[in-house]
Order: C-alpha cells, then sequence, then structure tokens
C-alpha cells in the first residue's frame, strides 16, 4: 500500500515536468510529422491532406538536394576535424595541467564557443575576404595565388566547415579534459613500468578509454553540425556589397521554404527528413562506438 | 525627559513625515503617470528598409500636431528578415496595431487570407483620386477592385556612373545600348600588373542570396525584350526568358565575368562598391542618391536612364488594428503621403514618392541625378512584379539558378549550353505556376 501511494506520490511529482516536456519538446515533433503530410502556406486556414506528395516532390528538388548534400558534408567535416583535434589539444593541456598557463589554454580554447556567433563569423566573413582578407595576404607569402573563398562552390563550403570547427572545439576540448581527469592514474604508470612512450599511452590507453566521452561528442557535434544555419547565413548573407556565395544548408532551405515561398508543409517535411537522418547517425554512433566499447 | 530627547524625536517624527510625503508623491506620479501611459495610444510601423527609419520618424514627429497621444513606434529591419516578420506576426495576431510597409506583389496573399483589411472610406477615395495616383500604383495597393493600402513610394532602376572614371576613360556620355554597356565597362575597368580587375567596370549582381539577383537579371532582360514571366491570354503566367532575349541577358553575364573580365564575383560590388571607388557603373534604384549624399558626399557621379526601361516596384503601407488604433494607423499612412512629407522622403532618403501632384522640382532642381528617375524618354517601359503567390519562390529559385551560372565558366561564348541552362530554369519556373494552377497555356 505504502509503495502503491510512493508511486502515485512519484507520478505527480514527476507530471507537470513530463507536461511541460511533452508541450515545448514532443507536440512540436508531432505537428511537424503531421504537417509534413499538408499543403500550407502559413497564411491560410484550410491546410489539405496530400499524403507523401511533399516528400515525393523533395526527391526531385535540386536545391533540396543540395542544401543536404552541403548539410551532410559540413556535418561530418566538422566531425572529422573537431574529434581528433579536440582529443589531442585535450591530451595536451592535461599534460600540462601542472604548468601556470593551465588555465589560459583551456580559456583560450573555450572562448570561441561562448563567443556570439555573429560577430565570431563576420570576423571570418573578413579573414576569408578575397580581396581584404589576411588569408589571402598569409597565402600570398607563398606564392599562392588569392583564392576566392566564398565564392567558389567546393571553397565555401570548406569555409563553413572552418567556422563551424573553430566554434565546435572549444566544447569538445573541454568535455574531453574532464574525461582525461576521470582515467585511472594507475594504467598510465602501469603502461609507463612496460616501457610505453607517452604516444603509445595516448593511442593503446586514453583513445580507447575515452570512447564514451567521444560518443557524447561525436553525437552533439555531429546534431550540430547537421542544424548549421547561422554559420552560412552570415558568411555569404545577402548583404549588398559584400559578396558571397551563399552555401544552402537544410535549416536555410527550411526557412527559406516556410517564411520566403510560404510552404511551411513541404519545409516540414524537410525537417522530417533532417531529424530521421540525425536520428539513425546517431543509432549508428551509438552502436559502433559501444560495441566496439565493449569489445574493448 | 531632556529638550534634546524630545527635539530628536521630533526630528524623527517631521523626517517620517517627510519621508512618507516623498513616498506619497512618488507613488501618486506614478499612478498618474500609468493612467496617462495607459491614456496613450501606440501604433508600431514595421518597415524592410532601415534607411526609411527617420523618414517615419519625421512623419511621427508632424503627426503630433494632431494626435498628441499618439506614440509612434519605428520598426525598420533588412527586408528579407521584415518579410519573415510579417509571416509570423501577422499569422499570430499578437504583434499589435501595425503599419506594414509591403511590396504589392506580397500584400497580395495577406490579402486572400483576410489578415489585412481594406481600406476605410475615406483613405479609399483619396488613393482613387485620379489627381493623387496614377493607375498603375492605385492598382498596386488594391485586390477585386478594393483599396487595401496607401501607395507610398517605388523602386525603379537606373544607371549611376562615375564621372571621374568616365573621364579618365575618355567616355563623354553613359552608355545608350546594352551592347555599349559592355564596351564601356570594358574601357572603365582598372587592371594591376597582371591583368586582374582592381576595379571593376560594371558591377553585376552576381553573389548573394535572395531573390535580388533574379530581379537585377529581370532589369537586364528587360533591355533585350524579355520577361522573366509574362501573363498569358488566359490570365495566367509563364516563364519568358528562354528565348533570345534571355540568352543575350545570361550571355552578357557571362561574357563580362569570364571574356571581358570586367568584374569578377567577388569584388566588391553595389552601392557601397560605388560609394568607395570600387566600380565605375553600376543600375540601382534612386534610394543610392540619398545613400551617396550621407556616405560619399564628394563622389563625382550622374544618373542615366537605361536603354529602353526599368523596374517599377511599388511598396505600399498597409494598416493591422482594430478601432481606435486602425484609425490612428490610416491616420499615420495618410499622414506619409503629405506633400511636405514626400518631399522630405526624397530629399532626405531618395526613395522616389509616388504621389503625383507634388511639386518636387525643390529637390530634383537641387539634386540633378534625380532626373534620371523623373525625366526619362518618351516609349520608357516599366514591369513590376506580378502579383501572384509565388513570385518569391519563382525569382528565388531563379536567383539560385543564376548564381550557379555566373559562377560556371564553361557556359561563357556557348549559347547552345546558355540556351540549355535557360530552359532548365525556364522549366523549373512553369513547373512552380504548374503546381500552383498559375501556368498559362
Amino acid at each position: 500500500m505504502l509503495k502503491r501511494k510512493r508511486w502515485i506520490f512519484a507520478m505527480l511529482a514527476i507530471l507537470p515536468t513530463l507536461a511541460i516536456f511533452a508541450y515545448v519538446r514532443m507536440y512540436p515533433i508531432a505537428d511537424t510529422l503531421r504537417l509534413s503530410l499538408h499543403k500550407w502556406d502559413i497564411l491560410s486556414k484550410k491546410k489539405p491532406f496530400i499524403g507523401l506528395a511533399n516528400f515525393q516532390e523533395l526527391m526531385g528538388d535540386r536545391l533540396f538536394q543540395e542544401a543536404l548534400l552541403n548539410t551532410t558534408i559540413i556535418a561530418f567535416g566538422v566531425l572529422i576535424i573537431t574529434i581528433p583535434l579536440a582529443m589531442v589539444i585535450a591530451a595536451l593541456i592535461f599534460h600540462r595541467t601542472r604548468s601556470r598557463f593551465a588555465g589560459f589554454y583551456e580559456t583560450s580554447v573555450f572562448i570561441p564557443h561562448v563567443v556570439s556567433l555573429v560577430p565570431a563569423a563576420m570576423a571570418w566573413k573578413w579573414i576569408f575576404d578575397a580581396r581584404l582578407g589576411p588569408l589571402n595576404a598569409f597565402l600570398g607569402l607563398f606564392g599562392i595565388q588569392p583564392q576566392a573563398w566564398l565564392f567558389d562552390p567546393v571553397l565555401s563550403v570548406v569555409c563553413v566547415i572552418v567556422l563551424c570547427s573553430w566554434q565546435a572545439l572549444g566544447y569538445a576540448v573541454l568535455i574531453y579534459i574532464v574525461g582525461f581527469k576521470s582515467l585511472p592514474v594507475s594504467l598510465y604508470e602501469a603502461a609507463k613500468l612496460d616501457g610505453a612512450s607517452g604516444p603509445q599511452s595516448f593511442w593503446y590507453l586514453s583513445i580507447p578509454m575515452l570512447k564514451p566521452i567521444t560518443l557524447y561528442v561525436s553525437v552533439v557535434t555531429l546534431v550540430s553540425g547537421f542544424n548549421v544555419y547561422a554559420q552560412a547565413f552570415v558568411l555569404a548573407s545577402d548583404a549588398q556589397g559584400a559578396p558571397g556565395r551563399q552555401v544552402r544548408v537544410l535549416v536555410l532551405d527550411m526557412l527559406e521554404n516556410s517564411f520566403r515561398n510560404y510552404r511551411v508543409g513541404y519545409a516540414a517535411s524537410e525537417a522530417v527528413v533532417l531529424l530521421a537522418i540525425v536520428l539513425v547517425l546517431t543509432l549508428v554512433q551509438f552502436t559502433l562506438l559501444r560495441e566496439r566499447g565493449a569489445r574493448s | 525627559m531632556t529638550t534634546t530627547a524630545v527635539d530628536t524625536r521630533t526630528n524623527t517624527l517631521k523626517r517620517g513625515m517627510t519621508t512618507a510625503a516623498l513616498l506619497g508623491t512618488v507613488l501618486g506620479a506614478g499612478f498618474f503617470a500609468g493612467l496617462s501611459a495607459a491614456s496613450a495610444q501606440t501604433i508600431t510601423v514595421w518597415s524592410g528598409y532601415p534607411e526609411m527609419a527617420p523618414f517615419y520618424e519625421h512623419v511621427a514627429e508632424g503627426l503630433k500636431a494632431t494626435h498628441p497621444d499618439l506614440n509612434v513606434k519605428v520598426e525598420a529591419i533588412a527586408l528579407r528578415e521584415h518579410e519573415k516578420r510579417i509571416a509570423l506576426g501577422l499569422t499570430s495576431g499578437s504583434a499589435g496595431p501595425l503599419v506594414i510597409e509591403l511590396a504589392g506583389s506580397t500584400a497580395s496573399r495577406y490579402i486572400e487570407n483576410e489578415l489585412l483589411p481594406a481600406a476605410p472610406d475615406d483613405i479609399s477615395a483619396f488613393v482613387k483620386d485620379p489627381a493623387n495616383f496614377g493607375e498603375f500604383f492605385v492598382d498596386a495597393v488594391s485586390h477585386d477592385g478594393t483599396v487595401y493600402g496607401m501607395p507610398l513610394f517605388r523602386g525603379q532602376g537606373s544607371l549611376f556612373y562615375n564621372t571621374d572614371m568616365f573621364a579618365a576613360a575618355g567616355l563623354t556620355e553613359p552608355p545608350k545600348t546594352m551592347e555599349e554597356y559592355t564596351e564601356y565597362a570594358q574601357k572603365l575597368t582598372q587592371r594591376d600588373a597582371n591583368g586582374n580587375p582592381t576595379v571593376s567596370g560594371w558591377s553585376m549582381r552576381l553573389s548573394g542570396g535572395g531573390q535580388g539577383i533574379a530581379e537585377k537579371f529581370w532589369v537586364n532582360l528587360f533591355q533585350y525584350g524579355g520577361n522573366v514571366l509574362v501573363q498569358t491570354a488566359d490570365g495566367k503566367w509563364k516563364a519568358d526568358y528562354a528565348n533570345e532575349a534571355g540568352r543575350k541577358a545570361l550571355k552578357q553575364y557571362l561574357d563580362n565575368v569570364f571574356v571581358a573580365k570586367t568584374v569578377t564575383p567577388e569584388m566588391p560590388a553595389d552601392a557601397e562598391a560605388f560609394e568607395r571607388g570600387q566600380t565605375a557603373m553600376f543600375i540601382r534604384e534612386s534610394w543610392v542618391i540619398g545613400d551617396i549624399a550621407a556616405k560619399a558626399p564628394d563622389l563625382h557621379y550622374a544618373t542615366a536612364p537605361l536603354p529602353t526601361g526599368s523596374i517599377a516596384l511599388p511598396t505600399n503601407l498597409y494598416v493591422s488594428a482594430e478601432g481606435d488604433d486602425a484609425k490612428a494607423a490610416w491616420d499615420f499612412a495618410q499622414a506619409t503621403n503629405s506633400p511636405e512629407n514626400l518631399v522630405w522622403l526624397l530629399e532626405n532618403v531618395g526613395w522616389l514618392p509616388n504621389r503625383s501632384g507634388v511639386d518636387y522640382s525643390v529637390v530634383t532642381d537641387k539634386v540633378p541625378a534625380f532626373g534620371a528617375f523623373v525625366d526619362y524618354p518618351e516609349g520608357y517601359g516599366f514591369f513590376t512584379l506580378p502579383a501572384i503567390g509565388p513570385i518569391e519562390e519563382v525569382l528565388t529559385r531563379l536567383a539560385a539558378q543564376l548564381t550557379s551560372a555566373f559562377g560556371n565558366a564553361s557556359l561563357a561564348g556557348d549559347d547552345a549550353a546558355i540556351d540549355a541552362y535557360l530552359k532548365a530554369a525556364a522549366d523549373e519556373t512553369n513547373q512552380i505556376l504548374a503546381r500552383e494552377d498559375l501556368l498559362g497555356q
């Protein structure tokens, strides 16, 4: 009887939180799924049901395909750059924990993560500027011809990857440092006694033992990579006099379809595709890293 | 009890009373201020052109004489964000009493969905009075014959050219044909020792996002006799740029970028480049005159009409409010069209007012650059964006196609490839029209 009362009390206590979670998290997802099956222009009271027509149209939509490809390249590009780099930087910082500059190292790496995105992106826009940017000036010292960073179809995507990685790195490093601090020192001491060098300890001990951290950081990085928007928007926005090639990414395409083309149902179908991709990739990451983590 | 103790108590009592009196005064003032604030009316003006903010503030200041309790908040942001704000604000109905600046072509969606009310009778009569507005502007604020807005200004293009650079290149007059535009651009381009352009001869809109690229292309296309969309006999629409005019227009862009190399996508562009002496000429609306006056007053430049005609994109004011707020909002909208305010708009901002019967000569005489916008040759044509639902989508998708083409060197000089490119783009345009049941035969 007491157990049952406790259970009821626990449920009642958790109910408000669950209700809020359901309203602000689950309802929008469910409504997006519903909208993706309708034609709606955001202004009309009518929302005719059109089944999977939006998804069918998506398959042949050149701009959606371009956005999907760009977003995928950016998300995986950021992941590939951020994870190894963050792990190495975190190892170096952890190795120098007793240094009086340790705080400075951590702060300087983390600052890009907390800096407001728009001014940061504006600064990068200047760095990448084909005529006045310091990047081309620097490359010029080595005899490399100036590059149209923000206009070339490939380079403009690279620019977005660099900006996103620069931002994501600080957070990843911070989490890895926490991970390093939780690793048992005795294992490293034993490895040292067995004659393992620093890099060998890093490769054979740190990396396998940090797999749960790597799983978390890679999921967060990949998901935020697929949600890239502001970086692409600011780097190549349609500000007059500031040329730049608009790197079409999924979120930008959704916003354009929703509020410029007044096709909310169609944009919702893009959101569903994005949700499905992120879910599948997250599941794959969990499966790969957990299984291998268990074996190791 | 000693005298000192009594004095102390008296002083304490006095201080307490003084404090209470002060507190009462402050609370009372706050109460009355609250009452006063409650009785004041507030309307918000949403604009998509930041340079228009001083104009609306000027109008609000002038309106204080007849509406002392009217508080006008002006919120002017970039056009694309403004469009999103309207879509969300009007549908949620949470934005309060609004005066909204909107192109007639975009407003039609909101009117069809009953999100913008018809103008009251006195405003409608003012707008329909031929002494105030020409038929073109009345149509731009009307839907099925009913007036829904107040015409205000229009975007109309002309050529801006740097007279110092023209003189240095031995050019004495502006180009008169599109062929001359390219010839002039070649003569005006300044290059470094390696032959790379450092100052573009003709700044063309080659990059960025949004439909602006397609609108600029349409302006050039129009000079060759083409249009992005044309109305068919059945009242519907179809793409009209996969043809000779389209080929000539796109070829001109490609020739300038890849063959003559008078401009490159990464070069500074538009009004900012012109004001900094980084381009010799470009086509833009009249607001640039006000922008130059503010940012580059020493620039030597002139304007000229385009070879055959221009875009004329009317921007109007609409009201989203009820009762007394609506009355105040419409009063504000009408005040923008007072002759004094329109002359102020032309002189200080540079956008062209739409109202006729107003003496603008005080400004046009003083600033000769306005001449090209008001004194154009006979037979000079105008086009505007059709008031159809998918116009933004048509132009945004065409802009994406064009941006891609402007970066494709293999298209330059290959007429067949250009034709194929235009056909693919036109097919996409027609698909959008067909989806919305707007494709004409």
